[in-house]
C-alpha cells in the first residue's frame, strides 16, 4: 500500500527519541581506585560471592578474606613460606606433655567499639564456635572441650587438650575472635548472635564494615586506629570494595579500565595477556593445593595395587604442565611443597610405559583391554583438558577412559561412599593448615566421605603412623615420621599425583605492599599490608 | 470481570501447589548431598548429621513437603543452606533487581519491536523492511551471552558510554529501600541523579536481554500488520480520507496488537526465568544467578522458592495479558 512521507517521518522520530534516550550523557565513575572524601579504596574484582561473614560458620576463600580484614586471631599466617606470627598473642608456651597452650595476650588490642581484647573475649568465642559446631569446629573437635578453654588472668588464656595434637597452633589462624558484648546484645532467640554476624561485623581486625551488599560489592573501611598498626605508611588508603564481577572477560576489562585495582581468578593465559600492559603486574606462587586424581581402592579394577600403578606410570604428567602454560610443577611427594617436612620421594611414578606393562602383567588384565571412568567438575576445561590427556597416555597401555562430567555436588556424593566413588575422580585439595597432619589426615579412615578421601584407603600401617604424628609434639621426632609416611602413601598409589598450580592475580601498578602466602587460597587477598599509591 | 479474576487467582493457587510438589520432588530426588555441602569440605560426618537433622533432610520427602506447605503459609521460604539466611529476604534482595531489568527489557521490545513491525509491514520487501527483517533474524540468532559480551567491550569499555556493570556506583548512596526497585525507589524519593545512574546501569543488560523478544515482536507483529493491512476496513478507512498514519498505528496496529500481546506475556515470562547469563556478564545481582547457585549447591529451599515466585509471577502477567486481551477485543469481552 502506499505510504506518504509523513508515515516514515513520524516512526523516525519516535525511533529518535528512543536513541537519544540511550545516548543521554555517561554518568561514568571516576576512573582509578574510588576516591571518597580524598581517601582512597581499593577495588579487588573477584568472582566468589561472600555469603556471610560470621567467622563460626564458614571459611570459604571469600568468606575467609573478609574475615582476615574485620578480625583478628590468636595467631596469623603471614609470608612465604607461610608462618605462624604472633597476632592477639604475643607469646604462647606449650606444657612438656603437649596438653596444656598458654598464650599471653597483647595488652593494647581493642575491639572497633574501642573495648579491650581480653582473655574474656578469647574464651567466649572460642566457646562459641565449638557450641554451633559448623565452620571451623571441627578443626580442634575431639582435642579440646568448651570448657576447657579459660581465662587464667585479663591477658592470659589457657588450653587443655585431651590429648596431645602437633598440629593444634596451625589451626588458630581461623579461629577468630569476636566483641562478646555486641554479639550478646544483637543476640535473638538464643541464636548465639548468628543473625547479626551475618552481615555485621564483632572485631578488632585492622579494616571495619562499612557496607555489605549481597551479591554485588562488600566495603571495609580502614581502622586507623588499628591497635597492631599498619605496615605502611600512607594516610590517603581509606578501604577496599570487594566487588564482584563474574566472568573473566567483565573482570579483565575492569582492570584495564581502570575500574579495579586488583583482579582475582584469571586464568594463567589471562593473566600472562593482561601483563603486557605497562601499568598492569601479575603475581604467580605455588599454591598449598594439590591435584590429584583419587582412585578408588575399594572397588572396581582400581581396587588392585599393580592397575593403579599401571595407571600412575602410563599417565602423562608432561600434560599438567603444558595445559597449565609452564605455570605449575609436578608434585615430588603427596604433600605439597609449601608443607612443613615434605621430602622428595626418589620413585615418584612418572610416565614410563615399560613400567606400566610389568605391573600390568601382575593382574588380570595384564592386556589391558578395561576401561576406567574418570569423573570430573563439569565446564572446568582444565580438568576435561586432562581427560583428554588421559584417554591418549592409556591408550599405550590399552585402557579406555569414559570421561564423565558432573556437577560439585554430585561428584562430592558419588566419591563419599565407597560403593559408588568412581574410578579417578579429579580433585582440587586445599588444606587449611601448613602443619603436614592436614595432608596426612586425608589418607586416613577418618576422610572417608569428605570430598578428598575418596580412594577410601585403609592401610593398618599408615594409619599408625598418621596417627604417630599428629600425637607427637617434639619436631625432630614428627619429620621422619611424615618421611616415612609420604612414602608410605606413594607405595600404596591412591592416586595419580598431579600438580602443584601456581595461582596468582593480576593488580595496576599503583597497587603496593602485595604479599602472597601459599596458605591462602587462589584469590583469597590479605588487605593488612596492601595500599594504593597513585603517582 | 471480577469473576474471572477470582477464578483464576483460585485456580493459579492450585497450579503453583502443583508446580512446588514437582519442583520439591525433583530437587530432592537429585543426587547430592546439601547437608554435607553446606557443612563445608572438611566438616566431621557428626557436624553432617547435625545439619541433616536440624534441617529436617533425614524425614521422608512427603513429611518435608507438608513441613514445607506449613511454614509457607505462615510466609516462611525456609532457610538457606548456602548463604545461611532466611529465603524470603534474599528474595526481597534479588527479586525486584531482576523484575527491574525485566520489565525495562520487555519495554525496549514493546517500544521498539511494535513500531518496527509495523514498519516492516508497511515497507513489506523494500530496504527499511529487508533491515528490519535482519535485526529480527539476528535477535533469534546472537546468542545472549555473547552479545552481552560485545556491548560491555565496545559501549562500556572502548567508548565508554555506560557502566560495565553492576546496579549503581558503588560508592553511590542507595535509595532508601521501598520496593527494591532502585530506579522506582529513586523516582519516588526524588533522586533523580539515583535514577538517572541505576537506569544507566540497566540500559546494557536490558537491551542484551531484549533482543530476543524483539525479534519475536517484530515478526509477529509485522506478519499480523501485513494481514490486517489488506483487509477491507482499511480499504475503507483509507477510502474515508483517514490519514496513512492514523490507519496504520490505530485501526491496523488494535487488531495486529493481539497476538504480539501473547508474545509479549510469553516473553514476559521467559524473561523472568532467563535472566541468569545476563546477570552474570553484567554481575546483576538478580534472582537468575541467586537459583542457579542454589541449584548448583542442591539448595533446596531457595530452588523451590525461586521456581514459586517466578512461576506466580508468569502466571500474573499472563493474567494481565488476558484482561488486556478483553479490554482490546469486544468479541473477547462478551465470552466473559
Amino acid at each position: 500500500m502506499a505510504v506518504s512521507r509523513r508515515i516514515a517521518t513520524k516512526f523516525i522520530a519516535g525511533a529518535a527519541v528512543l536513541v537519544g534516550t540511550l545516548v543521554m550523557p555517561s554518568l561514568q565513575m571516576a576512573n582509578a581506585a574510588e576516591e571518597v572524601d580524598g581517601k582512597l579504596y581499593m577495588v579487588i574484582a573477584g568472582r566468589q560471592p561472600v555469603s556471610h561473614l560470621d567467622p563460626a560458620l564458614k571459611y570459604d576463600l571469600s568468606v575467609r578474606m573478609m574475615q582476615q580484614q574485620l578480625y583478628d586471631a590468636l595467631v596469623k599466617y603471614e609470608g612465604n613460606p607461610s608462618e605462624i606470627k604472633p597476632w592477639l598473642a604475643e607469646s604462647w608456651s606449650t606444657s612438656d606433655d603437649g596438653l596444656t597452650w598458654t598464650f599471653n595476650l597483647a595488652k593494647n588490642a581493642k575491639f572497633h567499639d574501642g573495648s579491650p581484647v581480653n582473655a574474656d573475649a578469647i574464651v567466649y568465642s572460642y566457646k562459641r564456635t565449638m557450641e554451633i559446631n559448623e565452620g571451623p569446629a571441627w578443626m580442634l573437635d575431639g582435642f579440646v572441650e568448651p570448657d576447657n578453654v579459660t581465662a587464667v588472668d585479663e591477658h592470659t588464656v589457657s588450653f587443655k587438650l585431651n590429648k596431645p595434637y602437633a598440629a593444634f597452633l596451625s589451626f588458630l589462624p581461623w579461629w577468630y575472635i569476636v566483641n562478646p558484648a555486641l554479639v550478646e546484645t544483637n543476640a535473638k532467640d538464643g541464636d548465639m548472635g548468628k543473625g547479626y554476624l551475618q552481615e555485621n561485623a564483632a572485631g578488632s581486625g585492622p579494616y571495619m564494615l562499612e557496607r555489605f551488599e549481597q551479591g554485588t560489592a562488600y566495603v571495609v573501611k580502614r581502622n586507623e586506629n588499628y591497635w597492631k598498626g599498619f605496615p605502611y605508611d600512607n594516610d590517603r588508603m581509606g578501604g577496599v570494595i570487594y566487588k564482584l564481577i563474574r566472568e573473566s572477560a567483565g573482570q579483565r576489562a575492569a582492570l584495564i579500565k581502570g575500574e579495579a585495582d586488583i583482579v582475582t581468578g584469571l586464568s594463567v593465559e589471562e593473566r600472562q595477556a593482561v601483563a603486557k600492559r605497562d601499568d598492569i603486574d601479575i603475581t604467580s606462587l605455588p599454591s598449598l593445593t594439590t591435584f590429584g586424581l583419587k582412585m578408588n581402592t575399594t572397588k572396581g579394577v582400581t581396587a588392585d595395587l599393580n592397575i593403579r600403578k599401571a595407571l600412575a606410570y602410563a599417565y602423562d604428567y608432561d600434560s599438567f604442565i603444558q595445559i597449565m602454560n609452564g605455570e605449575a610443577r609436578l608434585q615430588t611427594s603427596p604433600f605439597t611443597d609449601a608443607v612443613k617436612g615434605q621430602v622428595e620421594i626418589a620413585d615418584m611414578p612418572r610416565r614410563d610405559i615399560a613400567k606400566a606393562k610389568e605391573y600390568l602383567a601382575k593382574t588380570k588384565h595384564p592386556d589391558g583391554g578395561f576401561e576406567v571412568e574418570y569423573v570430573y567438575v563439569e565446564g572446568f576445561e582444565l580438568e576435561r583438558q586432562m581427560g583428554l590427556s588421559m584417554i591418549d597416555a592409556f591408550k599405550d597401555i590399552n585402557v579406555t577412559v569414559k570421561m564423565v562430567p558432573m556437577t560439585w555436588p554430585n561428584m562430592v556424593a558419588l566419591g563419599s561412599k565407597p560403593e559408588t566413588s568412581p574410578d579417578l575422580l579429579a580433585i582440587f585439595a586445599t588444606p587449611v593448615s601448613t602443619d603436614p597432619d592436614a595432608i596426612a589426615i586425608q589418607y586416613h579412615p577418618e576422610s572417608f566421605g569428605k570430598y578428598y578421601g575418596s580412594h577410601f584407603l585403609e592401610d593398618p600401617e599408615l594409619i599408625k603412623l598418621i596417627e604417630a604424628g599428629r600425637a607427637e609434639t617434639e619436631w625432630e621426632k614428627r619429620a621422619p615420621i611424615y618421611a616415612q609416611i609420604q612414602q608410605k602413601i606413594v607405595d600404596l598409589q591412591p592416586e595419580i599425583f598431579g600438580m602443584m598450580r601456581n595461582r596468582g592475580m593480576a593488580h595496576r601498578t599503583w597497587v603496593k605492599g602485595y604479599q602472597d602466602s601459599p596458605i591462602r587460597m587462589g584469590g583469597e587477598i590479605d588487605f593488612y599490608g596492601v595500599h594504593l599509591d597513585p603517582q | 470481570m471480577g469473576q474471572l479474576i477470582l477464578r483464576r487467582l483460585v485456580f493459579m493457587v492450585f497450579m503453583l501447589i502443583g508446580l512446588m510438589a514437582i519442583v520439591f520432588a525433583i530437587s530432592n530426588i537429585a543426587p547430592g548431598d546439601p547437608a554435607r555441602l553446606a557443612a563445608g569440605p572438611d566438616a566431621t560426618n557428626e557436624m553432617v548429621e547435625q545439619i541433616r537433622v536440624e534441617r529436617g533432610l533425614d524425614k521422608p520427602l512427603v513429611s518435608r513437603f507438608v513441613v514445607y506447605l506449613t511454614n509457607l503459609a505462615t510466609g516462611d521460604f525456609g532457610t538457606s543452606l548456602h548463604t545461611k539466611r532466611a529465603v524470603f529476604d534474599d528474595l526481597a534482595r534479588y527479586f525486584p533487581a531482576t523484575l527491574e531489568l525485566v520489565v525495562l527489557s520487555i519495554s525496549f521490545a514493546v517500544l521498539l519491536g511494535v513500531p518496527l513491525g509495523m514498519l516492516g509491514a508497511v515497507f513489506q520487501n523494500k530496504v527499511p523492511d529487508q533491515t528490519i527483517r535482519f535485526i529480527a533474524v539476528s535477535g533469534v540468532a546472537l546468542p545472549m551471552f555473547w552479545l552481552g559480551l560485545m556491548l560491555q567491550w565496545y559501549l562500556s569499555l572502548e567508548w565508554d558510554l555506560f557502566p560495565l556493570g553492576g546496579r549503581l556506583g558503588i560508592m553511590t548512596p542507595r535509595p532508601e529501600n521501598i520496593t527494591g526497585m532502585y530506579t522506582v525507589d529513586a523516582l519516588i524519593q526524588g533522586d533523580f541523579r539515583a535514577f538517572r545512574e541505576a537506569f544507566w546501569h540497566l540500559v546494557l543488560p536490558s537491551l542484551a536481554l531484549s533482543l530476543p523478544a524483539l525479534a519475536s515482536i517484530i515478526r509477529v507483529n509485522r506478519a499480523e500488520m501485513l494481514e490486517t493491512l489488506n483487509k477491507d476496513y482499511i480499504l475503507n478507512a483509507q477510502a474515508q480520507g483517514i490519514g496513512p498514519f492514523r490507519v496504520v498505528s490505530a485501526y491496523a496496529l488494535k487488531n495486529a496488537i493481539l497476538p504480539t500481546l501473547a508474545i509479549i506475556g510469553l516473553r514476559f515470562g521467559w524473561m523472568l526465568g532467563g535472566t541468569v547469563l545476563v546477570e552474570s556478564v553484567f554481575d546483576f545481582p538478580g534472582v537468575g544467578l541467586y537459583a542457579t547457585k542454589a541449584a548448583v549447591n542442591s539448595d533446596f529451599d531457595p530452588i523451590v522458592a525461586v521456581t514459586l515466585v517466578l512461576g506466580a509471577s508468569f502466571m500474573l502477567v499472563n493474567l494481565i495479558i488476558d484482561l488486556a486481551y478483553a479490554l482490546l477485543d469486544p468479541r473477547v469481552r462478551s465470552q466473559i
